[in-house]
């Protein structure tokens, strides 16, 4: 019985039987002790007395051992407690009467349900989001080591001369805009985009993919007191600081792993309808300021200028 | 230095000089620009001294040494239609030792004192003009910082200055026009202040 499956739910016909046999057993108790309190009154011998006092006694001890028999034959057959709680031993914290003051299980009960649902829909979007591959990167999220593909996609890793010689094309391509390249830092690429006299870019790339950017003045400093290419102060004006976030979603915006150098080109194309930053109006409202900054949003698909709070 | 653009403000009907600042300055406040700090140029004339005219008989020309407190370190020299020199603050000295060469016309000199307001990337400097102890006129500077070529910017500028000076917005100023594309320097704006004085003193002289 003790070694047999384990019972789910709790025996109830067996708990209440175990009550009741805990009620004999205490009665029996009782009467042994009563029997030994009272002793024998109305035998005529000490010898008749004794022996009867002594038989009294030992049917009274016989009886609470038949009960303690019993009780403990049913306390088997009871089995566990039902496992059903779902905070286990912290569900005990329901058995506390005082819900007012402290309702630490109801509030317990809802942050469980809450982490729940937070889980299944965070699944549900995972799910959604690994439709559409927008990894900029080699690693898989979630795979173990033994699994992880031992190569890294070959775009990733490519010859420091096959970036020049892209970048040099597309320097090329467009009279007003002149790239510099330099590695101060390892591989990666630093570019410094100069478009006309209108701005200045930072560009730190990771082999052909581009990482960051950075738009100032044509005025302002680029590089650090110790002559190097400064690719983390920002801009000093609005206006540059505006279209460095709109370069940043550029280039998050222009994404095909297969082929970065179609990318970077495109990326270059968008950068340099910017030359006519402060001469074009915006097309949407017709005028040159809003809010004191001029056109910054450049249509990925179109180029033409917007403002930013007039793009659609 | 950003492309710069200075103007002059009329007095207002029957305003003062001083009422007419306050309402700029209160129209700029408006529009969201913040007060930051004071600014003064201030500009002297020179005339060449009549012991070097020789026999040409030519007329005197006019040199004007000015100081912007934008650029403290600096004195700008210039002629009228000629070039404009940047030299250092010592140059008011070497003034004094060249007394032969040029003479001091003291009752000429002539500033323009006022505040500096800041909006987004815009600096505007609104400063009353005096000459001696009289107030002569309101000048209006409108810089935008980030760009540096002339001529690109001028209709963000007028937009701008449109804003907040409604019909006393200027035309485009003559030296954008022999800029082309080479980048604007303070030395330009220098010689928008002395066409300005110039054009201040001028017309006092018809209601004295």
């Amino acid at each position: 019985m003790a070694d047999g499956v384990l019972s789910p739910g709790v025996n109830l016909e067996a708990f209440s039987q175990a009550i009741a046999a805990i009620q004999a057993l205490r009665s029996s108790v009782t009467r042994a002790f009563d029997c030994l309190k009272d002793g024998m009154r109305h035998r005529e011998t000490l010898e008749g007395r004794e022996k009867s006092f002594v038989s009294a006694f030992q049917d009274s001890l016989h009886s609470v051992s038949r009960d303690l028999g019993e009780l403990e034959r049913l306390s088997n057959l009871v089995g566990k407690p039902s496992e059903n709680h779902p905070l286990h031993n912290s569900g005990l914290l329901s058995l506390d009467p005082v819900q007012d003051k402290t309702p630490l299980y109801s509030q317990l009960l809802q942050a469980y349900k809450w982490s729940n649902k937070l889980q299944y829909h965070a699944g549900l979007a995972s799910g959604l989001l690994n439709q559409q591959s927008l990894k900029r990167s080699a690693n898989q999220m979630g795979v173990s080591a033994k699994r992880r593909p031992k190569a890294q996609p070959t775009t990733l890793v490519l010859p420091p001369q096959y970036v020049d010689d892209v970048i040099n094309r597309i320097d090329r391509m467009f009279p007003e805009m002149s790239i510099q390249l330099s590695r101060p830092n390892g591989t990666s690429a630093m570019l410094l985009v100069t478009l006309g006299k209108v701005l200045k870019v930072i560009v730190v790339m990771r082999s052909l993919f581009i990482d960051r950017t950075i738009v100032k003045g044509y005025n302002e400093n680029v590089y650090t007191e110790d002559g190097k290419l400064d690719i983390w102060s920002k801009s000093n004006y609005q206006v540059f600081q505006k279209v460095t976030d709109h370069a940043t979603t550029a280039l998050l915006h222009y994404q095909l792993p297969q082929m970065p150098d179609v990318v970077v080109r495109s990326f270059m194309t968008w950068l340099r309808s910017y030359i006519k930053l402060f001469q074009a109006p915006c097309q949407r409202c017709g005028k040159f300021l809003q809010d004191g900054l001029p056109p910054t949003w450049r249509d990925f698909r179109t180029l033409e200028a917007f403002h930013d709070t007039c793009r659609q | 230095m950003g492309v710069t653009c200075v103007s002059q403000m009329p007095v207002a009907e029957g305003k003062s000089v001083q009422q007419t600042v306050e309402i700029l300055t209160r129209k700029l406040e408006l529009l969201g620009a913040e007060k930051q700090g004071t600014f003064c140029v201030d500009c002297e004339t020179y005339h060449t001294a009549a012991s070097t005219m020789g026999n040409q008989g030519q007329a005197g020309k006019l040199m004007y040494v000015m100081h912007n407190s934008e650029y403290p370190l600096s004195c700008f020299a210039l002629f009228e239609n000629g070039p404009c020199l940047i030299a250092d603050a010592n140059f008011d000295i070497l003034m004094v030792k060249l007394k032969g060469f040029f003479q001091n016309a003291k009752a000429n000199k002539i500033e323009s004192r006022g505040t500096r307001y800041q909006y987004c990337d815009f600096l505007v400097k609104v400063g009353t003009v005096t000459m001696g102890p009289s107030a002569r006129g309101i000048s209006v500077e409108v810089e935008y910082c980030p760009c540096v070529v002339a001529n690109d910017c001028w209709n963000l500028l007028m937009e701008f200055m449109q804003s907040f000076m409604g019909n006393h917005t200027p035309g485009i100023p003559s030296v954008f026009g022999n800029k082309h594309d080479s980048i604007y320097s303070p030395a330009d704006s220098m010689v928008q202040y002395m066409e300005l004085f110039n054009k201040i003193r001028k017309q006092q002289q018809y209601f004295q």
